[in-house]
């Protein structure tokens, strides 16, 4: 069974179709990355997704269980997980305390009534608080105020705190959008030893084509909401209609 | 008193079998501390206030004001929840702090005139009745919400008015307020035996402190418990807190029901303070009241709503008395229109903010 699956899926914007029929499939333990010009409508499909925009038409299922009636919390305690294009972050909290509300999400739920319990008593979300920050590398930074980090740290801080929700899927809508070339190849890295460490499924959506052919197991290619073209990164660039829609023609 | 802060710190060494029996209820980090210093701040400030010589004299501080600044910093210690925590503002608590009083006045005529009665009952009617509001109000956010909530407040002073006049008295306010003895024994208005008595003053004063220093507990445990980070990533981030798998609206409406809950003990303790519910309790004015008291204090802190109630009811009261200049007594509005001017624009943060400031350049630390 597929890990999350689109079906017929449509998005109308007035008379604008940003997503026009897309048929998507992400197996469990694959790298699956959305390439497409602007406004090919990559954000809207992962908006749709995470239930942050309702579809127009069509169905999305998460584990085979369709998600389009459900709320964007409920979604992600199912274990849709997403980073954002921006550094979506809680500015004035501390980085430990950003990675804690991520954990505190993923142990115990959406709600609950814990409101005379110390924060200290719960182990669980201190630990996972401490190996999300370990891993995305902010860990001698914890006690920090969020937004006093550098731009960077700030997008690595977004990805942690994605982690820190222990999705069984990831969403990361542009994770180097913004970063210098160090900062980006850090965050390379990072989503490669996130990859090999938690055997992470995850889409990715991504300009910077080298990244994409590096880490991707499989390419949807997206132009004006339609899949135009999906396969594995060698078969991608060889295709002849994605170079001319998408590429402009330059040979890869 | 002293052996307090002992036996728990023992609580707190003692892992294992202790500490599973005691489970949430033991006292963790700070707790303690802050607890005890404010045991300590509450037993002295009617002293300091009213009777000590010299200081007193210089503050024209009395008795019953010291009370009245506790009864008020509850209301504003459960706002600042709402506020500066949650980052919500209500123009309407004027419903709870209002709502309260009334129910526990209507309760002493009808049922019993036990104090603690009193202040359940009053309790219990504001986190309904902010349970209620918060359903209906918390559907929208920002400008729309502190709309909602200001029509909701206004409409309980307009049925308390007239259509309710039967049981609320109306225009005139409740008058037939019956509070009894504190269980059973102690008229509120004696004064305490010997050194108490100087200390704290009357059994109201130490009633009604040792319900603020509950509040205070309470206040703490929330803001340390997942609730306090909770309600802070809801008002840095709504959108990234929803997206962590957080249920926003929920916790909103628990934030709200929690801040209600404190309006409406300071509430009850009101109508027991004053022996009368006036119909402004309901009125607009009365959520404004709160809105400045918070803001200059301190959103977002423990203890700087309580000093902003303070020093509001300071000015509307000793300052428009003609302290300590006689020719400013009929410019008290304009002197708090000042403070609060003076003190925002200097101190965005409010006062607590500005101590908390000083505190850190003494210090020279971080934090």
């Amino acid at each position: 069974m597929a890990l999350l699956e689109t079906e017929n899926l449509v998005k109308e914007f007035g008379g604008l179709v940003a997503t026009d029929d897309v048929n998507l499939t992400v197996e469990e333990d694959e790298r699956v990355s959305i390439i497409g010009p602007n406004g090919a409508g990559k954000s809207t499909l992962i908006n749709l997704i995470t239930r942050r925009l309702d579809p127009t038409a069509g169905d999305i299922r998460f584990k085979g269980e369709s998600i389009v009636d459900r709320d964007p919390h409920e979604v992600v305690q199912m274990g849709v997980s997403k980073s954002f294009q921006t550094a979506s972050i809680f500015s004035d909290l501390t980085v430990r305390e950003n990675a804690e509300i991520a954990a505190l999400a993923a142990e115990h739920g959406s709600f609950g009534f814990k409101f005379l319990e110390h924060r200290d008593s719960l182990t669980g979300v201190h630990e996972v608080t401490r190996e999300t920050l370990d891993a995305v590398g902010l860990l001698n930074q914890a006690d920090r105020t969020a937004s006093e980090l550098p731009y960077g740290d700030k997008r690595r801080l977004e990805i942690g705190i994605a982690l820190a929700a222990e999705p069984d899927l990831l969403l990361m809508d542009e994770p180097t959008a913004g970063m210098s070339p160090e900062e980006t190849e850090a965050t390379v890295d990072l989503i490669e030893e996130v990859k090999r460490e938690l055997g992470l499924t995850f889409v990715l959506i991504e300009h910077d084509m080298e990244i994409v052919f590096q880490i991707s197991d499989r390419i949807v290619v997206l132009n004006r909401g339609r899949v135009i073209a999906e396969g594995t990164p060698d078969e991608i660039r060889g295709d002849p209609e994605v170079q001319e829609a998408y590429l402009g023609g330059v040979d890869l | 008193m002293s052996d307090e802060p002992a036996s728990a710190s023992e609580t707190d060494a003692d892992t294992g079998a202790v500490s599973d029996l005691v489970g949430i209820w033991a006292p963790r980090g700070n707790e303690v501390r802050v607890v005890a210093g404010m045991a300590v701040a509450l037993a002295l400030f009617p002293f300091v206030f009213a009777r000590m010589p010299v200081v007193s004299d210089l503050l024209q501080g009395y008795q019953s004001l010291a009370t009245l600044i506790l009864v008020w910093g509850i209301f504003a210690l459960g706002f600042d929840l709402l506020l500066g925590y949650t980052g919500l503002l209500s123009f309407g608590h004027a419903a709870f702090w209002g709502g309260a009083a009334y129910a526990a006045g209507v309760f002493s005529q009808h049922v019993s005139g036990s104090p603690i009665l009193m202040v359940v009952a009053g309790t219990a009617f504001a986190v309904l009745l902010a349970w209620a509001l918060g359903f209906l109000s918390l559907r929208r956010g920002g400008i729309y919400f502190a709309i909602l909530t200001l029509a909701f407040a206004q409409m309980m002073f307009y049925m308390s008015s007239s259509p309710l006049a039967f049981l609320t008295g109306g225009e005139n306010g409740f008058t037939d307020v019956e509070t009894g003895e504190l269980f059973g024994t102690f008229a509120l208005e004696a004064e305490l035996p010997s050194v108490v008595g100087l200390l704290l003053g009357t059994w109201l004063y130490a009633f009604v402190a040792i319900i603020t220093l509950l509040c205070v507990a309470l206040a703490y445990r929330i803001l340390n418990s997942p609730y306090g980070i909770v309600f802070r990533a809801i008002r840095e981030n709504e959108q990234r807190a929803e997206f962590v798998g957080l249920n926003v609206w929920r916790y909103r409406l628990m934030s709200f029901i929690l801040s209600g809950l404190f309006a409406g003990i300071a509430g009850s303790l009101f109508v027991i303070h004053g022996t009368y519910v006036p119909l402004s309790s309901l009125y607009w004015t009365t959520s404004g009241e709160v809105v400045i008291m918070t803001v200059l204090g301190g959103t977002g802190s423990l203890f700087g709503p309580m000093i902003g109630a303070g020093v509001y009811l300071y000015v509307e009261n000793i300052v428009s008395g003609g302290h300590p200049f006689e020719f400013i007594a009929p410019f008290w509005h304009l002197i708090l229109g000042l403070v609060f001017v003076v003190t925002i624009w200097v101190f965005p943060r409010g006062i607590w903010g500005f101590v908390r400031d000083v505190r850190d350049y003494v210090t020279g630390g971080e934090n």
